[in-house]
């Protein structure tokens, strides 16, 4: 039993890898870099980027900054992403440890409900926050009606930085959740063994556990704070407040009356700056975290607190937040789209009507960016899972030179808000020569939300591909397999519900954006989100709760579709 | 037929060598194990020979073809090394059924369905596995999936195997009959063989010769009886079986024997051996080298019995003379408090120093 004819698999073998791990950190580094390159290009030159007599010049950074206002815009940017932070941190590291580890009534649906808004876009929060606490909203008249007064004004920065930090709170409540029931139940009793009552025990040991996901999700929320836009544009736009982002919106939507290049460069140069830094602040925080995380691999035994005399006291509390804050405002989405005034002074029954949504389904428009929403969703999820397996599987299971610094290029976009991502795509197709031909395309959204959404992909699959034992490779690689082989006839297989779950993720961000795509569409490549946008600004707000409402429904089809028939796991 | 050659095999990572300059010719046909302690790098230079980990500096040829020499470009990835290799977790692909997992590097070599389906029943019925061929691995006992993971290997007829402490998640009867099975196999087939073990029964039990390292060095390479009776140095006596260590300082140090004496004052005649530089020695002697003796005479002394533990097969004792503590081993039980000991000269080594100062 021994010939050596067999010189194991065919001679490609070494080359091809080479090719793949070359070929996809080319392109991920130019996909990556792409979009940035031409906005810190423009930031630094006199004229408009294709102009060949520009030059370069500091003086978008002078004019920007003696632009009058321009000190009270990057004010109220870092003040609402404070505020956003701080409102979601609290209400959600509160709502985690209700949920995840007291014995509250009813903290399996609450628990579901809490992850509702993670599905849709700020843009359809923003417009139910409108519609139900507005000026004159529902529940604002209903206050004002029955109560005598309401005492709140969406139209301040305080205002929209409660709003913003409120419909954040579920994505803390996610990652705090993750960490309490994840943490060591055995490390509680212990504590209480020593002698410490069930609330000290639940203070001094399972709260520091859940300090990295308080940490990293209080950055996180910081981040998104000040890089939205759909709330300071519904709420800041009517009262004159601006971010820099909506400042980046207004000022790139009216380029063409008005040429601002210069200082769009410069504010986007900036911001992309600011939100770099907090993205390594929270690596670094995360650093120093690690000992405070006592994760089991398995979720443990469920420990629950009992709240004693306190179970419905803070059964009310959490009841209270998700109603105003979630259900009211979904509620509010759904009953507008039927009416057509929505008043707690008239009965609802005398209002309804169908007309929102024949407006919506009568216009080619309209139907079309239902469509191409739902095109670019399924297309483009496949498209970027199939790219995200590659980036990990190259970066994570391969004898690549680079892969530490492909995983990091991947990665970066955590450091890219959707406006600049839209902003530098839209620069680099009219700059790039060739790349002309997907200007106005759904592909060059697609492309663009691809690239954003990398680092989300590649942590639904990372965790997965590290369960995965590398002697299964080295397996494979010594019975004749080279490394393209391997991973496609061996890993791939087993990772298959992780590549589901990354794909459901996918299609779900996918679906909900509208940032990014804000400067990309064209007509013919509308989405939900732009043509929303567009009907906010015209005020049609009956037709844009029609359009939230059929978002959330096939959202709402998708995740159940997926979650029933692919198996999954999209938010626990 | 293929003969394996390690020349001068050096492995770092970063600032730990793990494995150090390592010489070993495998002759074709031989079964050869690597032995030591964990973490000594016995995987280490399993895995630099399948190609699966980047060896620093040396040589690896098979027969004439050289798999690594140093130049990256004449490094041979291990896809092309057509090496078979067995891991400690078996490494069976889960998502493929018994058969399928055979089936994988016999595709991928193109051969044919009617010969691929002749092989895979060849290679089964060699382990024993014919009737599990459909199953998949995790309907499959330890052993079972031990024995897949060896006919995978085997399958498609490496010249060379190489087998990763592959039956240490045995229980402890199932090993015994594994390795005299996995032996009579490889006489069979003839393939030239590396074993990986930390067990020494097992290496003792199986090999035509013994690998002995530590700490990413090579300690001694011979048969199982050169190096159980005449161990190189004190670690492999130590860790080969297990021996008794008398400090002694060395009195005289001729061509066939030397005289040392020992910690209680006490003299014994011992092979030749090297000592330290200030005459320090130790001497080495197995416990169950040790005889019982009816009269006092040369190399012989009265101890004292502190202990007596019932092996099942023999009986240790724990004993002492003045400040000398031993343990000797034999089948009597012994009921008195104290007993003449025989210690045969030819079953001392005498090493420089203790096991762990070098
Ligand atoms: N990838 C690596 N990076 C750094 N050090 C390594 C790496 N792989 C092995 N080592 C080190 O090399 C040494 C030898 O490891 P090796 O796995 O060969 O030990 P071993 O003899 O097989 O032990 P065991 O019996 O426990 O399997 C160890 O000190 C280990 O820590
Ligand atoms: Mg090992």
């Amino acid at each position: 039993m021994t010939d050596i004819s067999h010189p194991g698999a065919a001679g490609r073998g070494i080359d091809r890898s080479q090719a793949i791990y070359w070929g996809v950190a080319a392109l991920t580094t130019i996909l990556v870099f792409g979009p940035i390159t031409p906005i810190i290009f423009q930031a630094f030159l006199d004229k408009p980027l294709y102009d060949d007599s520009a030059v370069v010049t500091i003086g978008n950074f002078t004019r920007l900054f003696s632009e009058p206002g321009m000190a009270g815009v990057f004010f109220n940017t870092l003040y609402f992403g404070a505020l956003t932070m701080i409102v979601a941190q609290v209400f959600g590291a509160v709502m985690a440890v209700l949920v995840g580890r007291t014995n509250l009534p009813g903290r399996k649906w609450l628990g579901e409900i809490f992850i509702w808004p993670l599905f849709v876009s700020n843009l359809v929060i923003a417009f139910g926050w409108f519609t139900m606490y507005g000026p004159s909203g529902f529940i604002t008249l209903a206050a004002k009606t029955y109560l005598g007064g309401a005492p709140w004004n969406l139209y301040t920065v305080t205002g929209m930085g409660i709003v913003a930090g409120l419909s954040q709170a579920p994505l803390t409540y996610l990652m705090c959740l993750a960490a309490v029931t994840k943490a060591d139940p055995l490390l509680e009793d212990a504590a209480r063994s020593t002698g410490a009552g069930p609330f000290r025990a639940l203070f001094s040991v399972t709260i520091p556990m859940i300090r990295p996901a308080i940490i990293y999700s209080a950055v996180l929320n910081f981040v998104v704070g000040i890089e939205m836009l759909a709330i300071p544009l519904l709420f800041g736009g009517p009262s004159g407040i601006q971010t820099v982002t909506t400042f980046l919106y207004n000022a790139g939507i009216n380029a063409a009356v008005r040429p601002e290049y210069g200082i769009v460069g410069a504010a986007a140069v900036i911001l992309l700056l600011v939100v770099a830094f907090l993205v390594w602040l929270q690596g670094f925080l995360m650093k120093g975290a690690g000992r405070f995380v006592t994760v089991r691999g398995k979720a443990s035994r469920p420990s629950t607190l009992d709240l004693g005399a306190w179970r419905w006291p803070a059964f009310l509390f959490v009841f209270a937040f998700a109603f105003l804050t979630i259900i009211s405002i979904f509620g509010g989405i759904f009953m507008r789209s039927a009416v057509s005034f929505l008043t707690p002074l008239i009965p609802f029954w005398k209002v309804l009507t169908t007309a929102n949504f024949e407006h919506v389904l009568g216009s080619a428009n309209y139907v079309r960016s239902i469509v191409n929403s739902v095109l670019v969703a399924t297309i483009g999820a496949a498209i970027g899972t199939f790219f995200i397996l590659v980036i990990a599987l190259v970066a994570r299971r391969s004898d690549f030179r680079h892969n530490r610094a492909l995983e990091y290029i991947a990665l970066f976009p955590r450091s890219l808000p959707g406006i600049i991502a839209g902003l530098g795509f839209f620069y680099a197709v009219i700059w790039l020569p060739g790349a002309d031909v997907i200007r106005g395309t759904i592909l060059v959204l697609i492309l663009a939300f691809m690239i954003r959404y990398i680092p989300v992909g590649f942590g639904a699959i990372a965790p997965a591909l590290a369960q995965v034992g590398e002697e299964l490779d080295r397996g494979a690689r010594i019975s004749g397999a080279d490394w393209w082989t391997t991973v496609t006839r061996i890993i791939v297989p087993i990772l298959k519900p992780a590549l589901f779950s990354c794909y459901a993720l996918l299609f779900i961000h996918f679906f909900k954006e509208y940032v990014t795509a804000a400067f990309l569409y064209q007509p013919g490549s509308e989405i939900i989100g732009t043509t929303m946008l567009q009907l906010v600004a015209q005020g049609d707000n009956g037709p844009v709760s029609a359009l939230a409402t059929i978002q959330v429904v096939i959202t709402a089809a998708f995740v159940i579709l997926a979650r029933r028939v692919m198996g999954a796991k999209i938010y626990g | 037929m293929a003969d394996l050659v390690l020349q001068n095999l050096t492995i770092k990572y970063g600032a730990v060598t793990a494995v150090d300059n390592l010489n070993i010719h495998v002759a074709s046909g031989e079964f050869l194990t690597l032995l030591g302690p964990s973490g000594c790098g016995k995987s280490t230079s399993l895995f630099a020979v399948a190609g699966l980990n980047h060896a620093t500096s040396g040589t690896i040829r098979v027969g004439e073809r050289v798999l690594f020499d140093g130049n990256p470009s004449n490094t041979v990835p291990p896809e092309r090394r057509n090496i078979g290799l067995v891991f400690q977790s078996y490494a069976l692909w889960p998502h493929k059924t018994v058969a399928e997992n055979l089936a994988f590097p016999l595709t991928l070599r193109k051969i044919g369905r009617a010969e691929r389906d002749e092989r895979i029943k060849e290679a089964l019925g060699l382990v024993e596995m014919l009737p599990y061929a459909d199953r998949y691995p995790f309907e499959l006992s330890g052993g079972q999936q031990q024995r897949v993971a060896l006919a995978r290997a085997l399958v498609y007829r490496p010249p060379l195997l190489l087998l990763d402490e592959p039956l240490s998640n045995l229980d402890a009867k199932l090993r015994e009959r594994a390795r005299v099975w996995l032996r009579e196999l490889q006489e069979r087939l003839n393939v030239t063989t590396i074993y990986v073990t930390h067990d020494q029964a097992e290496a003792l039990a199986v090999s035509d010769r013994i690998a002995v390292m530590s700490m990413g060095r090579m300690r001694q390479l011979g048969t199982p009886r050169e190096i159980y009776e005449r161990p190189a140095d004190s670690f492999v006596a130590d860790f080969i079986g297990s021996s008794n260590f008398f400090d002694g300082t060395m009195l005289e140090n001729g061509t066939d024997k030397a005289r040392i004496r020992l910690a209680d004052g006490s003299e014994i005649v011992t092979p030749p051996g090297a000592a330290a530089r200030d005459g320090s020695v130790v001497v080495a002697i197995r416990p169950e080298k040790i005889e019982l003796s009816s009269s006092a005479g040369q190399n012989t002394m009265r101890v004292s019995i502190d202990q007596r533990t019932y092996l099942g097969s023999v009986w240790q004792y724990a004993v002492r003379s003045g400040s000398i503590e031993f343990r000797i081993q034999t089948p009597v039980e012994l009921k008195e408090d104290s007993v003449l000991v025989h210690i045969p000269q030819e079953h001392c080594a005498v090493f420089p120093d203790k096991p762990g100062a070098n």
